[in-house]
This record gives C-alpha cells, structure tokens and sequence, in this order.
C-alpha cells in the first residue's frame, strides 16, 4: 500500500502544475479583458489582404 | 401655431453613419450608389476604402461609422507634441518605440475593433493597436521617427474616434484591477479541492483500515493545503474584521474570521492529537465560497469612471499667447497674468478676464442655465465655461486651483476618501449574530460542565464552526450582484452592489432642472408669422447649418436638410447671420438685426434681462433673444421679415408619468440653478408637497442635501452637471443622468442613461424588491445555521456533517438569492 504515498504526491504535483498555469495565466493579462479576444480572433482568418507581420 | 412640416420622404441612411442623408445625399466617386450625409463621412469611408479596411461595415452594428464634426480647428492637439505632455502620455519611450494608452469612449462595436487594432494599415508608423474593448481603451505603439503622436491622435480623431485626454488622466497610469483576488481565489480552489480528496476515505466508513494506515499522512497533507488558504487567501476577511474593530463596529466579516480562526484551530488541534481529520475540508471550502462572493461584489462597470471631477473636465493644455508667438502649455502650467486664446467648443480653464474678442460661453455643464451667455471684452469670465463662436483672448486672473469652479471641491464633503454608506443590513444582522453565538456557545459550557468535559469543548468550538455566517456572507453579493446586472441591461450602471441597498432605502428624491429634467438635447421649435413654404425653410436651414452657435444648429436639426449653396456668408457675433441663398438674401437672428419691429425688439429685450446665475456680469446683445426656456430666432428672406422661430426646452417626455409614481412615495424636491421662470410647470408636475427651490449655486445644493440628511432622510440626487457635483457627492445615492455614457459625468454613485429615465420608479420598485429578497435568504441561511447549532449544542456536530452542510448551504442561498432576484427583474418587466 505504500504506493499509496508515491501516488498522493505524483498527483499533487500535476495539481500544482494545474496552479501554475493559472498563475501564468492571471499574470499574462488574460483575466484582464474577457470580452476583446474573442472579437478579435474572428478577424485574422478574413483578412482581405493579409500582410506578413510580426509576433503580435 | 403650425410645427414645421413633416419631411416628405424617407430619406437614405448614410452609408458611413447611419444618419438620414440630405434629398441629395453626397456621393463618392468610385461608388456612386452609396449615400453619405456629409463630406466627413464620405472621407472616412475613402480612406478606409484606399486600405481596403471596408469589413469594417461587415461587421458588428450595420451603420458603424461615427458621425464626424464638421468643425475641425487648426493646432487643436498642437500641445501633443510638447514634451512635457508626451512624458506625461506615454508609458514607454525610446528613440525606436513609444507606447501609450488611450481612452475611446466611442468604441460600441466588433466594428470598432476591427478598424483600431488595423490602424497601423493607416499609418505605417504604428508598429501595434490593441483593444482592450471592456475598459474602451487602445494601446499603442509607435516609430516615434515615423510617426507622431500628434499624428495618431489626429489620424483617430479624423475616424471619429477622438481620444479623452484630460487633465485627469495625465500622468496617471490607467488603474489596473486588482489581480489578488483571482490569486486568492485559484490557491483556495486548488487546495479545496486536494483536501476535499484527501478527506474522502474518512468520509466513507469501508475504508477504515486503510485511513488507520494512512489518517496522519492525510492529516497532515490537508494541513499543509490548508495553511496557504488562512495565511493568503483569507486575508482580505481578517483585514475587513480589523478595520471594523478599528473602527469601534462589527461588521459582518468578523463573525466570519471568528468561524474561520475556530474552524482551523479545531482541525489543528485534533489532527495533532491523532482525535480525527478535523475540519479543514469545510474550512477551505469555506474560503473559496466567499471569496466566489467578494469577487462578484467587486465586479463593477469597467468602462465607466464614477469618480471624475472637475479636472476631467478641463482640457489638459491651452495656447498660450507670448511675445514670441503661440505656444501650447499644460494647464497647470498658467500664471495669473498670462494671456491665452480660446477657440470655439474649447472649455475657459481658468477665471479669466476676457481681453479680445465676443465670448459666447455656455455654462450649462457647470451652472445650469440653460442659455449661453455674453460676454464682451473686460468682462470676467469663469473657468469650466465652454466658448462658442469666434475664438477669444482671455487674461488669466486666477489659477486653475483658485476658481470659482474648483473651490467646491475644497468643501469637506470632497475629502473623504471613501463616503459613508448607509449601514448595510449584513453588517446589522452579522452583529445581532456574534451576541447570539456567543451567548449559546456560553450556553453549551455551562450545560456540558458538570455533564461531561471533553463534551463540552466540543459543543464549544462546534458553535463557534458553525456560527460562521457563510451563506449570510453570500446573500448580499449574490442578490445584489445580479440586480447590478439587471440594472446594466437597462443602461442603468452602479457603483457597486452597497448602492443597490442605499437605492431601496431612500425616502427623498432631490431633482436638478436644467439637463435633468428638460431634455438639452431636444427643443420645441414653434413657428410664428406668414408660412414659409419649403424651399424658403431650406434657405434657412442651409444658412443656419453654417453656424456653430448652439440655437443655429438646433434650429438645423428641426429644419428640412437641404445642400443648397450659401454665398457672402457673414456670421455677426452676438447679432445673426447673413448669407445668400438662391440669389435671395437670407438674415437670421435678434430682432433688431433681422429689422423686427420695434415692439417685438422691446418685448425681448426685457426678456433678456431675466437671465441669471452666475456671479457678477450682465447679458450684452444675445444672438436672438433668450429667456431661459423659450429662445427666438428672427428670421427674414430678400427684404421682408418672414416671422420668426421660437424655440422651448422640453422637459423629458417621460417626466410626467415618472413623477407622478414617484410623488405618490416619495418625498421630492428640485434644485435648480436657472431663475423661476419655471415654477408654475414644475409645481404642476411636482404636485404641492414638492420643495421648489431657484438660483441655487452648487454649494447651496450641497447644503440642502446636507440638511435633509440631517433630518434623517435617505437622499438620492439626480443631476447631471458638475454644478450637483458638490450635491452628488453629498447624497447617500447620487444618481448622474447622461444622453451620452460615455461622456463626462460628474462623481457619483450611479449613471443613468437618460434614454432609461422613464424607469427611474421602476429601478427604485426593483432595488426594493431586492432588500426584500437578501432578507429572505437571511432567513434560509438562518435556518441552516440553526440545524446546525442545534447539532453542535449536542456534541453531535462532526467533521462529515459539516462537510456536508456548508457547500450545500452555500450553494442554495447562491441559487436561492439569484434565482430570486431574476424573478423579481421578470415581474418588473426589466
């Protein structure tokens, strides 16, 4: 049954990671505005002339 | 007396804007089959047409375009290009980058969006635009060496999109939302979650050899989970209970952090003496629920700022005039003595004495009167005035700080950071329920004493686990946070939820007259004299839509559109305009300019002299005779004088209806800053009871708000200018009425959309409804709370039975609450 400890911990762990990645995502201003993106990813697929452009 | 005949036609809707289109709309080139009602339009429709930008009529509303002004003034934002100012804008700058954040309160569409975060296709030394449409903000970078931001700016204001740059704004950073609370909120979620886990076998009896084997892991585990939840994300309730204590009350948060501190002793306790797994399911459990609570409470009108003053108001910069020629400077930059010039549709930043030039000022937004006012060269003129007219050269007197406009804000009512709110009835209850709890838990002692010690403690501490007012905490926010909602949907925005409660307590309605009750927006155009036929009204029209004054262009917009050319047009300040159309010589005006007779002349001179607000000064030769709801404007065509328009303020069309299912329940009174002209009206409107009070400056207005307080009254005021500032600010709910949201509003505790005026008593039946719905799920939690101390007097109260009972009862008084109001907002019909 000790298993039982290894097993505990390894799912811990995928549940911190689960924490993290909304931290990451509360930092990176995704909770900042909720309405714009998805505006917005509508645009890029119909963009009559697309031009090359950076990262954006 | 006959109104102006109807128009004749449906006419086309411009193809940029939406607005009816003249009989003969302006065309473009290239697409002769598209109508625009101006050339404004027409431009912004090339150029995004050139950039093939033309999704933007795709998307999002049908007419998306904003109707551009036709008065586009030389060096308007000249001051961007002081550095000075740029420092100030920009949050990052280098000789290849600078970046910046824009107010657009114009921003309503996908439309919008679509065009901004496009602009660099417009200018190519934009490097990026993005929209934040929530907060109608855009961030911008551009090529400092390609670009200027005096051209952006330009570039936005010539899509119709004209950024707000204020005084206000300059050198304060956009406040950005607490992010804690998301924080908080996750690490109470996760580690509810785990611990919930790890409670489970506990929970479930068949595997008793296996919690015997591994109980003290798990104990401890859930420990380490549950040590973050208290030390980080219950903070802001431990804080909350301390400032109340501080303050000598007790709110509602301390019974919470009383439960909370019991709820993890008690599991420390027993999961360090092997008793048993303790409570810290519940207690994280706990934690998370109220904090879903705190964060719907917060949850307020992002886009809308509810705590402007005056310097949002004020432009950010004015030309000065110096011996080496103009010269932009920041407002807070002016001297007394200075010499600065004010062109049309600018606001006067400071008193100043006027030194060249015929001051047309309109004082609307700061006094109330309705009518602008004249002023020639020598006169004072007050800061926060907005010119018409030609521009003017003006002597500062006093600074920004000093005038007469911002002295309000030095009353103490403008001093306290956060206003007073009424006692809200969770804080009320949540002291009634430390007495109570305390005095049962003491009850518990003295009973199990002589019975049974170890008994005893137990029903102690269970007391004070389950006195923890949980879903108490969670009847307010969520009952009130929907009726925010309700409230939005109808263009009615609050402050935040406590506003709701103030709303449904009130017993007095203060009203402000000018902008408030009459609708600014809108005139009763009366035509008196010989009927003009249509072409003659065309005539005029054409020859009024040339001028900038205020009655010219509502006379504009009553008169059939036409484009008829106007010729030798002459525009004489204070006097009327002359032009001809057609071959015909077309006046308009006062009397004595258009060559009334005399008697008509004499009549409205003395109507003139009825004007007052303001300090000091008189009324010189107005444009066309002014009383302060009625406003003629003669006019004549070749020789002989046609008759002339007269033009009323009209109250909103809903008043009536909203004051007679108000009288019947409140308490109502008007405040208004023009002369009585009015009062046999309002006095009908108001009915008898009603307190009409005339000439009131904006510290008179305070001062009476002030008083009905004292008397113990709940005030709300509605008003709309900076003149209720002071009154807004005093009230226990100040309610600012807008035609346009976005535009400058007046600090206040809710905006009201004034298309949703005719609502007013229902908003007032709703919030009330609402009071009665959060008492009602008191009652609900108060049952739960009362299963509960019923088990924990008996020592029966355990870990599985509080596991169970405070989700469940958490989740029913969220349900019970919302689901209430909704109710509520479906049988108001809102």
């Amino acid at each position: 049954m000790e298993i039982i400890f290894g097993l505990i911990t390894i799912s811990l762990c995928v549940a911190v990671l689960f924490l993290l990645a909304f931290v990451w995502a509360v930092r990176s201003h995704q909770y900042d505005d909720t309405y714009t993106p998805a505006v917005r990813v509508l645009f890029e697929e119909q963009e009559e002339n697309a031009q090359p452009r950076g990262q954006r | 007396m006959p109104a102006l005949a109807p128009p004749p036609t449906v006419r086309a809707a411009c193809a940029h804007c939406g607005d009816a289109c003249p009989d003969e709309p302006v065309r473009l080139a290239g697409r002769p089959e598209l109508p625009f009602c101006c050339p404004g339009c027409r431009a912004v429709y090339e150029l995004l047409d050139a950039h093939h930008l033309c999704r933007y009529y795709a998307l999002g509303d049908e007419h998306p375009g904003q109707k551009i002004a036709a008065v586009e003034l030389p060096g308007r934002f000249d001051y961007l290009d002081a550095d000075s100012v740029q420092t100030q804008l920009l949050s990052f700058r280098s000789a290849t980058l600078a970046r910046l954040t824009l107010q657009l309160p114009q921003m309503h569409c996908a439309s919008c969006i679509y065009l901004l975060e496009n602009l660099h296709r417009l200018d190519a030394g934009v490097r990026e635009a993005r929209v934040n449409f929530l907060r109608r903000e855009i961030s911008l970078s551009y090529h400092p060496g390609e670009t200027s931001l005096k051209a952006v700016v330009q570039l936005l204001a010539s899509l119709g999109y004209e950024p707000q740059i204020s005084l206000a704004e300059l050198g304060a950073q956009p406040p950005r939302g607490s992010r804690r609370l998301y924080y908080q909120l996750g690490l109470a979620g996760f580690c509810f979650g785990n611990v919930m886990l790890l409670a489970f076998p506990d929970y479930l009896a068949v595997t008793g050899e296996l919690a015997a084997a591994f109980g003290h892991f798990f104990g401890y585990l859930s420990l380490a989970l549950a040590l973050p939840v208290l030390l980080f994300s219950a903070q802001g309730f431990y804080r909350a209970a301390w400032a109340g204590l501080r303050q000598g009350s007790i709110n509602l948060d301390f019974p919470i952090s009383l439960g909370l501190t019991a709820l993890f002793t008690v599991s420390v306790f027993d999961i360090l003496t092997h008793r048993g797994p303790g409570y810290l399911d519940s207690f994280t459990g706990l934690v998370f629920f109220m904090l879903i609570g705190r964060w719907v409470q917060q949850r307020t009108h992002d886009a809308l700022r509810f705590d402007r003053d005056f310097t949002s108001y004020f432009p950010v910069a004015v030309t000065l005039l110096t011996p080496a020629g103009e010269q932009s400077v920041s407002v807070k930059e002016l001297r007394v003595g200075q010499r600065i010039r004010v062109r049309n549709q600018e606001v006067i930043p400071a008193d100043a004495m006027l030194m060249r030039g015929r001051g047309q000022i309109d004082y609307s937004f700061v006094t109330g009167e309705s009518a602008p006012v004249s002023r020639g060269a020598g006169e004072l003129v007050y800061a926060g005035g907005r010119q018409l007219g030609e521009a003017v050269e003006l002597e500062v007197v006093r600074e920004v700080a000093q005038g007469y406009l911002t002295q309000l804000w030095n009353n103490p009512a403008f001093q306290k950071a956060e206003k007073q709110t009424l006692e809200t009835y969770a804080n009320k209850v949540g002291r009634y329920f430390v007495a109570a709890t305390l005095l049962i838990a003491a009850g518990a002692i003295l009973y199990w004493y002589p019975r049974d010690q170890a008994l005893m403690w137990r029903a102690f501490t269970s007391v004070l686990v389950i006195a923890c007012p949980c879903a108490l905490s969670l009847a307010t926010p969520f009952a009130l946070g929907s009726a925010l909602t309700v409230f939005g949907r109808r263009h009615f925005f609050l402050k935040n939820a406590a506003v709701a409660e103030t709303l449904g307590r009130a017993t007095t309605i203060v009203f402000d007259k000018t902008g408030t009750l009459t609708d600014v927006q809108r005139s009763a155009v009366d035509y008196r004299g010989p009927v003009l036929t249509r072409q003659e009204q065309q005539a005029v029209a054409a020859l009024v839509a040339q001028s900038t004054h205020p009655l010219s262009q509502r006379l504009a917009r009553e008169l059939p559109a036409g484009a008829l050319p106007v010729t030798q047009f002459e525009e004489v300040p204070g006097q009327g305009l002359r032009g001809v159309v057609g071959g015909v010589v077309v006046k308009a005006g006062s009397a004595a300019f258009v060559g009334a007779d005399t008697a008509a002349a004499a009549a409205d001179t003395s109507a003139a002299s009825l004007a007052q607000g303001l300090p000091p000064g008189q009324l010189i030769g107005q444009p066309a005779t002014t009383d302060h709801l009625q406003s003629r404007v003669y006019v004549s065509l070749g020789d002989d004088l046609h008759g002339c328009f007269v033009l009323r303020n009209v109250y909103r069309d809903e008043l009536p209806a909203v004051l007679a299912d108000l009288g019947r329940r409140y308490r109502l009174a008007v405040l208004s800053g023009d002369n009585d002209a009015e009062q046999d009206r309002l006095r009908q409107l108001f009915g008898p009871q009603a307190e009409l009070r005339f000439r009131q400056q904006p510290q008179d207005k305070l001062d009476y708000v002030a008083g009905l307080k004292r008397r113990g009254e709940t005030v709300i005021m509605v008003g709309d200018g900076l003149n209720d500032a002071g009154a807004l600010q005093q009230a226990d709910a100040g309610i600012a009425l807008t035609d346009t949201l976005t535009n400058f509003s007046p600090a206040c505790d809710a905006i009201l959309d004034a298309r949703s005026f005719g609502r007013l008593g229902t908003f007032l039946r709703f919030s009330q409804d609402c009071l009665q719905v959060v008492l009602a799920t008191f009652v609900v939690s108060f049952v739960y709370n009362g299963i509960g101390l019923g088990l924990a007097v008996q020592g029966r109260f355990t870990p599985i039975v509080s596991a169970i009972l405070m989700p469940v009862s958490s989740l029913s008084v969220i349900l019970f609450a919302t689901l209430l109001v909704r109710l509520a907002a479906f049988k108001r019909n809102l």
